[in-house]
């Protein structure tokens, strides 16, 4: 899972950047009300005719979409994204046969200022990284919920999505919601 | 990342954030201003400081510096005059500068040393007299310093020295323009001012009085930093500033720190500490040529001359580095290269570099994997990542210098 609290006490590079972070919340409350959904444009929306069966969120801000042949694609969501800033380097898994669990570890999201892992929200293998991302780490900060996809994984267990701490969208923008007024 | 905002005060850098609550922040005379500019505001050394702005990312803030001028808001940084007969001796004493060579109106970077040699605090100290100076010490380190100084003078014998701190705005100018901005707004010829240098300066129609402005700061480019004592006139200045929005804009603390990274600057808590001594940070040429000889001349003198003296008594030192890939940050383990098990060091800063593209950092390194050019592993969430010593700083400097 995408935990920048648990990324920023222990990897950031010093108070006022992990301050930084923590206080960033007024900058993009504006935001979250609107972009965290699935960019309709992208792949992510296209790969089949009518669009993901179901996107889900983490606590932790990644976000997941799943289409009907069992294929998902994985990122961080748009208010993930803002509160990061600029990406400069996403490590990317290796592609291999072996299966991933829940909240095993994808990769990374660099920024200037501090670096986040993101974990895996559902069981499965790694089918494909998006490359591009190498090249284009701006992609994360552009377009974080369609170019800016991670990874696509093969799920191991749709129910996965339904179980746990998985969030829809409307569940999701309540938790970013609650989280601005608790703080 | 909200769950961090809860447990800011139990597990970080718990000396940055003197208070508990954010209604005790202070505010320095910017602070309207900043929020007027659409900062995102953040508590750092018991101030409530500005560390981005509306519609600048931290690269394009960086980039900025870099090309036109930015202006930093500096005030939260500690103000202090040291005076009257023994000033000098008394300085000499905390510090291993030689300020009877240094030129009125000139400025060094030095450091307060405990009686181990270890850096209290680093500083600005500006001399304008015999026996008169301007210092500037760090946000972080000011409890601490107060409390370093006032036992220092305490001592009997320098019962004819005053020191005294003051608030009031501090702010730096900086960037390759910021001569042709602040020219606008003063009469005085800023091309006879160098680097290193100050002086007190008119400026027109914000206050009677001239204001100290030394040709310094902390992003390796040209700039200023300008105390300004009346905080309305303050206020006045800095957004006449800001209205020079084709070359000049508000720079947070996100920028200011990878600038004076790529700088290759020191950042005390991170390179330097109680424990380090000049020499461990690299930093011999803060003892001055004439302070070589008393192994009593001054705090820690004894350890610090030493260790010039032999050299190979000193185990580490501080070095740059530069990487590909993910970026070093404070804490990470470096290991030897041919020997991926023997840890070597620590890194002690490090970001991705927006000016060069890859990462720069700086470590405490022991011998003789300090060497410029030495291959070395630093560990990377788990992963031995490589990456070389490399000569600092990492971004030429430009300072403005007799030609």
């Amino acid at each position: 899972m995408f935990n920048l609290s648990r990324v920023l006490i222990t990897r950031s590079t010093k108070a006022p950047v992990r301050a930084a972070l923590a206080q960033s919340f007024p900058v993009f409350a504006r935001r979250f009300n609107s972009t965290n959904t699935v960019n309709p444009d992208s792949v992510v929306f296209k790969y089949s005719e009518s669009g993901p069966l179901k996107v889900k969120y983490t606590p932790e801000h990644e976000w997941i979409a799943y289409h009907q042949d069992g294929t998902a694609f994985i990122g961080i969501t748009s208010y993930a994204a803002d509160s990061l800033g600029d990406a400069t380097y996403i490590e990317l898994p290796e592609i291999t046969e072996d299966s991933i669990e829940q909240g095993d570890t994808l990769g990374s999201v660099e920024s200037v200022k501090s670096a986040s892992e993101i974990y895996s929200p559902v069981s499965g293998i790694v089918t494909e990284v998006n490359e591009k991302l190498h090249d284009s780490p701006e992609l994360i900060n552009e377009d974080p919920m369609g170019a800016g996809w991670i990874v696509k994984v093969k799920l191991a267990n749709e129910a996965e999505l339904d179980e746990g701490a998985l969030l829809d969208t409307e569940s999701y923008q309540e938790f970013l919601k609650q989280d601005a007024e608790e703080h | 990342m909200i769950a961090f905002r809860g447990s800011l005060h139990k597990n970080t850098v718990a000396r940055f954030y003197s208070t508990a609550s954010k209604a005790d922040l202070i505010k320095t005379p910017l602070y309207d201003l900043h929020v007027d500019y659409g900062a995102t505001i953040v508590p750092y050394a018991g101030f409530a400081m500005p560390v981005l702005y509306k519609g600048q990312s931290h690269i394009e803030s960086h980039k900025w510096t870099r090309t036109n001028a930015g202006l930093f808001d500096v005030s939260h940084m500690l103000q202090h005059k040291v005076s009257g007969p023994g000033a000098t001796d008394f300085l000499q004493k905390i510090t291993p500068s030689d300020l009877y060579s240094l030129p009125p109106m000139t400025g060094t970077l030095s450091c307060l040393l405990n009686d181990n040699g270890g850096i209290v605090d680093d500083c600005i100290i500006n001399k304008h007299g015999d026996d008169s100076f301007y210092i500037v010490t760090n946000a972080g380190c000011r409890a601490g310093d107060l409390a370093f100084i006032e036992k220092e003078l305490s001592s009997g014998a320098f019962d004819s020295v005053s020191h005294s701190t003051f608030e009031g705005a501090l702010l730096a100018l900086q960037g390759p323009k910021a001569a042709q901005v602040l020219q606008k707004f003063t009469d005085y010829d800023l091309s006879s001012l160098y680097f290193g240098t100050s002086d007190f300066v008119a400026l027109k129609g914000f206050l009677p009085d001239k204001v100290h402005v030394s040709r310094a700061g902390y992003t390796g480019e040209d700039g200023f930093e300008i105390s300004i004592p009346v905080d309305d006139a303050a206020r006045e200045f800095a957004s006449a500033l800001l209205e020079l929005s084709d070359v000049v804009k508000p720079i947070g603390l996100a920028a200011r720190d990878s600038l004076r990274l790529e700088a290759g600057m020191c950042l005390y808590g991170h390179e330097m500490n109680e424990a380090t001594t000049p020499i461990e940070s690299s930093l011999n040429w803060l003892v001055g040529k004439s302070r070589r000889s008393d192994v009593n001349g001054f705090n820690g003198a004894k350890k610090i001359l030493s260790q010039l003296e032999n050299p190979k008594s000193v185990t580490f030192k501080r070095v740059g580095i530069t990487s590909k890939g993910p970026s070093p940050r404070e804490g990470n383990s470096v290991f030897s290269f041919e020997d991926p098990e023997k840890r070597v060091g620590v890194i002690a800063s490090g970001s991705p570099s927006p000016t060069l593209g890859g990462n720069v950092g700086q470590a405490l390194l022991d011998k003789p994997f300090n060497k410029i050019g030495t291959k070395i592993l630093i560990e990377i969430r788990g992963k031995k990542r490589e990456a070389v010593v490399s000569k600092m700083p990492f971004v030429e400097v430009k300072y403005h210098r007799p030609s």
